[in-house]
């Protein structure tokens, strides 16, 4: 496990303090995110859709819809600043030191090249390989992801692969630059079930074999909770609980963990979605001056909707300074909550 | 021999093998893939024949008689029968009409009731003078529609992005032959930087012929080149907000190279569709460019045709016409499929079932 | 009918409206407004400027350029409405008379329609006079034949979509009668789209209209026109270099209009109207997943705007 190996100097992303904003009265989507990926380990990212999880994600990979901005905050890809690069400076560390994977891989893809050429393309361009290094590079790169018959693969267009061999020639691209980091945004999501395992599979060798830092995003706890050392609980723009994922996902601190813990009732998908939260998130800008959640929480009080609830370490600390979980929950000492499950591959301690 | 290979070639797109997700959208990409081969011609051949039978129809119907225009008014009964009979005008129309059709197809469209000249001749003579023009402007449409449609779209609600769209607004509200006025106007008599009208064939003197070509061909372009600004803007917006753009960004590709790359080519569709559809604006607008600027081109040789109620020219010259429109329709589908690997594989996957 | 209501209330559509009603009130009593008469040769005062007696000055044969104008406006309108009235009667009725066709009928209409589409608009009405003498009548009944094609093309389209509508299938088990039907429901939906096509095929006629004007069809010289000022004109440009842009601002002017409103009939009408391009970033992130939708209709509405641009200048 990466908490074994030893730590750093620095880690592989940091992101310190990051708020966006949107549209023209710059509402705040995104307020106070930290957190830090280090080499070899895996952050998953959770939260309903418009919690801020995704906007975070993309500002990472500098990938902001026009409108959208980073208002305040640093990111930093290993010593580099990200924030506040230009065009020219994305270039140099997108496909090489930072590599992404999408939701519906297909439509990332140019439908009228082939995929063997599109996983080229940078390799001849960037690292001037010779065309028939290039391809040799390729079929090699696409049999590292486990997709048979790599040469025949190679001059396929996008329209001729199932979603699951996309989903693969993607993570063959995002991986061909040799990055420090690999952003998967929902990228299991469209897939069907025996799929997914395989990718997420994928991804979690990938990280072992190549030291990748592995940033995870997803709606679905259940993802997250197989692949991810860690995890970041989003609501309402704010991250509302972080800590190692087995602890979390056994004794959540924070009721809306509790509440996505029980929608996605890991280890019996069957049951899934069945239980859902009341209520809807606050639209960006409009949550009151307290604990956002507190308007569907089950366990709120006067005192939450009072005043600014900060994340704060879950106390008491299991160790003295640990500072490994935080919660945003004023009343997470007192209260007893449910955690589920563990699943098999989370059981190793951290 | 074609007709052999039309079923297969309209067989669809082999559909892709897994994924409800990737069934669902490539399903919408085959519905708006380019038509086949076969289509496209069956279509082609059909419309030909339709508007061979109108333009022979459009002289059936008319009352001019070479022979009372050719003699006068002193002709005799006999003599115009004798013409008729040498213009083959007193077989039975259908006759007529196979015979005049298989004529056309070998290249012989009859001779002018006037001046005796095969119509045939003349069109070879003033056809040039159009094709040349015309492919002088489509230069210039291409040239100045996509890089005003790129700066535009590249400036997406920017300032360039509000000037282009205000300028092609204009002009597509401005006639080719307001714009020629204007054009004369301001280059050949205020600037006097080229001629007002004439011709040197290209043969003759390259230079010289640019120089005059330059003016006409510059006021048929302009709007087919607002046109494609217009699509190729819209198209390219769409597509540089579609995914494959930003996964061409995150493999740290170069804006530049995201744009022509990737981009260009799936969002050029519609634009050349566009320039296709402007082929016949082209040649419609060409009628009058070539009286402003004194032109010896196909128009001009109808407009004098129709002045003599010479049937053959007019005929002639009509059916020239739309063998252009056709053919310029036919690049523009080979163009489109060039750009579509999927129609590509599918039609060359059909052809190869036989 | 409410859509009529909702075009009206728009400000470009009022605008266009009301310019479209000057054209039309220069149309039936231009004659009658202008100060002198159109045909006088004054030949004392050829190529003057503006002012003075002659308000816009006089052409090379001194006649009056204002009262040429408003009478030359007549003409050139009647001439492009009678166009587009033939196109109307040969294409609306067979466009939705299309619809119960045998499959072999309708692949040879629509193969007509595409053969009359390959056809230059000039060339062809330069051709139809050559054979048929020289009018403006067999040159509008030309023209209207090769626009009949965009009636019969949008009326078909739009009584397809009609024909598997489940409204009118529930209007007809309600008893409703043919005629009824076709009248209320298919009318009141067709009306709007038609309305489109006539403007648009309007302006077509009329840039139609003033281009053979301009090469001498269909008028004797003396009637004034748009086009034959247009070309008077063009001999004396060194002169007044000016002088041909009155008659092209007057064309600019109502073809404008008239692309105008046909803009704003089609916003006007939601059943028509292509979705915005531009889909609201939502705070996740996620309309750029959505976004992959709005392609395919940027590439089916190009075509039909190019087939309408096609027609608005060959």
């Amino acid at each position: 496990m990466p908490a074994a190996t030893p730590t750093p100097e620095r880690p592989a992303l940091t992101v310190d303090g990051l708020h966006v904003t949107v549209g023209r009265g710059r509402t705040e989507a995104v307020r106070d995110v930290s957190f830090t990926v280090r080499a070899g380990e895996a952050v998953g990212l959770v939260g309903e859709s418009g919690s801020g999880k995704t906007l975070t994600c993309r500002s990472v990979l500098g990938l902001l819809a026009p409108g959208v901005a980073v208002s305040a905050g640093r990111i930093s890809l290993g010593d580099t600043a990200l924030t506040g690069l230009d065009e020219r400076a994305w270039q140099q560390v997108r496909g090489s030191r930072l590599g992404a994977v999408f939701q519906d891989p297909g439509s990332y893809l140019n439908p009228s090249l082939t995929v063997g050429r599109q996983l080229a393309e940078p390799l001849r361009t960037r690292h001037r390989l010779s065309r028939t290094e290039a391809r040799r590079r390729a079929v090699e790169l696409f049999a590292s992801v486990g997709l048979r018959d790599p040469e025949t693969v190679h001059d396929r267009y996008p329209h001729e692969l199932s979603g699951g061999m996309l989903q693969r020639v993607l993570i063959a691209i995002a991986v061909s630059g040799e990055p420090e980091l690999l952003v998967a945004d929902e990228a299991t999501t469209a897939l069907d079930t025996v799929v997914q395992a395989e990718v997420l599979d994928l991804l979690d060798r990938l990280r072992a074999e190549r030291g990748l830092a592995l940033l995870l995003v997803t709606h679905d706890l259940a993802v997250v909770a197989e692949v991810s050392d860690r995890l970041l609980v989003f609501y309402a723009g704010e991250i509302v609980e972080d800590g190692p994922t087995a602890e979390v996902v056994a004794a959540p601190a924070h009721p809306y963990t509790e509440a996505l813990l029980r929608v996605a009732s890991l280890g019996d998908r069957g049951r899934r979605e069945l239980a859902v939260i009341p209520g809807r998130p606050p639209e960006p800008g409009t949550a009151g001056p307290g604990c956002r959640f507190a308007p569907r929480c089950a366990y709120a009080t006067d005192v939450c909707s009072a005043g600014p609830v900060a994340l704060a370490p879950v106390a008491p600390a299991p160790v003295p300074g640990d500072h490994r979980r935080a919660v945003r929950c004023l009343r997470a000492a007192e209260l007893a909550l449910q955690g589920a499950a563990t699943p098999d591959r989370t059981e190793v301690p951290a | 021999m074609s007709t052999a290979a039309l079923p297969a070639a309209t067989a669809p797109p082999a559909p892709p093998p897994t994924g409800r997700v990737t069934a669902g959208r490539f399903a919408r990409r085959a519905a708006r893939a380019p038509r086949s081969a076969g289509r496209v011609l069956a279509g082609t051949v059909s419309v030909f024949l339709l508007s061979s039978l109108l333009t022979f129809a459009l002289g059936a119907v008319s009352d001019a008689n070479p022979a009372a225009a050719v003699l006068g008014e002193t002709a005799t009964p006999a003599d115009i029968a004798r013409l008729d009979h040498e213009f083959g005008l007193d077989r039975p129309l259908p006759v007529q009409f196979g015979s005049w059709l298989a004529h056309a197809l070998g290249g012989d469209l009859g001779r002018s009731w006037f001046t005796t000249v095969p119509v045939s001749d003349s069109i070879a003579a003033a056809l040039p003078v159009d094709l040349s023009i015309a492919g002088l402007a489509l230069l210039f449409a291409v040239l100045f529609g996509s890089a005003a449609g790129i700066g535009a779209a590249l400036s997406n609600g920017g300032r360039l992005d509000r000037a282009v769209t205000a300028v092609c607004t204009v002009l597509g509200t401005l006639p080719a032959f307001v714009l020629a006025i204007g054009l004369i106007t301001v280059v050949a008599v205020q600037l006097r930087l080229l001629p007002s009208g004439g011709y040197v064939p290209f043969g003759q003197n390259p230079s010289q012929w640019l120089r005059f070509a330059t003016l006409p061909a510059l006021a048929l372009s302009l709007d087919a080149a607002a046109g494609i600004a217009r699509q190729l803007r819209t198209s390219l917006v769409g597509a540089l907000r579609e995914n494959y753009a930003t996964g061409a960004v995150m493999r740290g590709l170069s804006r530049r190279r995201v744009l022509f790359g990737h981009v260009l080519r799936n969002a050029a569709g519609p634009a050349v569709t566009v320039l296709g559809m402007s082929v016949p604006m082209l040649i419609g607008g060409a009628v009058v460019t070539e009286r402003i600027f004194n032109l010896p081109g196909i128009a001009q040789l109808s407009l004098r045709a129709a002045e003599q109620h010479d049937v053959p020219v007019i005929q002639g010259t009509l059916l020239v016409t739309v063998a252009v429109v056709l053919v310029a329709n036919l690049a523009v589908d080979a163009g489109l499929l060039a750009l579509n690997p999927a129609a590509r594989k599918a039609s060359s996957a059909g052809a190869g079932q036989r | 009918m409410s859509a009529v209501r909702t075009v009206a209330r728009q400000p470009v559509a009022k605008a266009a409206l009301a310019a479209l009603a000057l054209v039309a009130l220069l149309a039936v009593f231009g004659g009658r407004l202008a100060p002198l008469d159109p045909l006088a040769q004054d030949t004392a005062h050829i190529l003057q400027g503006p002012g003075g007696a002659h308000l816009l000055g006089t052409d090379y044969l001194g006649r009056d350029v204002l009262s040429r104008l408003l009478a030359g406006t007549g003409l050139s309108v009647v001439a492009a409405v009678e166009a587009v009235g033939a196109a109307m009667l040969l294409g609306v009725l067979p466009g939705i008379a299309s619809v119960r066709f045998a499959p072999a009928l309708t692949w040879v209409s629509l193969r007509a329609v595409d053969a009359l589409m390959t056809l230059p608009f000039t060339l062809f009405a330069i051709a139809a006079v050559g054979v048929l003498g020289n009018g403006l009548h067999q040159a509008m009944l030309a023209l209207g034949v090769l626009l009949a094609p965009l009636f019969f093309r949008v009326t078909r389209a739009a009584a397809l979509g009609l024909d598997r509508a489940q409204y009118v299938e529930a209007a007809e088990l309600m008893g409703a009668g043919r005629l009824h039907i076709l009248r209320i429901h298919v009318w009141r939906k067709v009306l709007p789209t038609v309305a489109v096509t006539t403007a648009h095929a309007l302006a077509t006629s009329l840039l139609t209209v003033a281009s053979l004007t301009f090469l001498g069809i269909g008028v004797q010289p003396p009637a004034p026109t748009w086009g034959g000022m247009l070309a008077s004109d063009l001999g004396f440009l060194a002169q007044q270099p000016w002088a041909p842009a009155l008659p092209a601002a007057l064309i600019m002017f109502t073809v404008g209009a008239l692309n105008l409103l046909a803009d704003a009939v089609r916003d006007a009408d939601p059943a028509d109207h292509p979705a915005d391009q531009a889909p609201d970033q939502a705070p996740d992130g996620t309309a750029s997943g959505q976004g992959a939708g709005t392609p395919d209709r940027s590439t089916d509405a190009p075509k039909e705007k190019a087939d309408a641009r096609r027609h608005a200048h060959a």
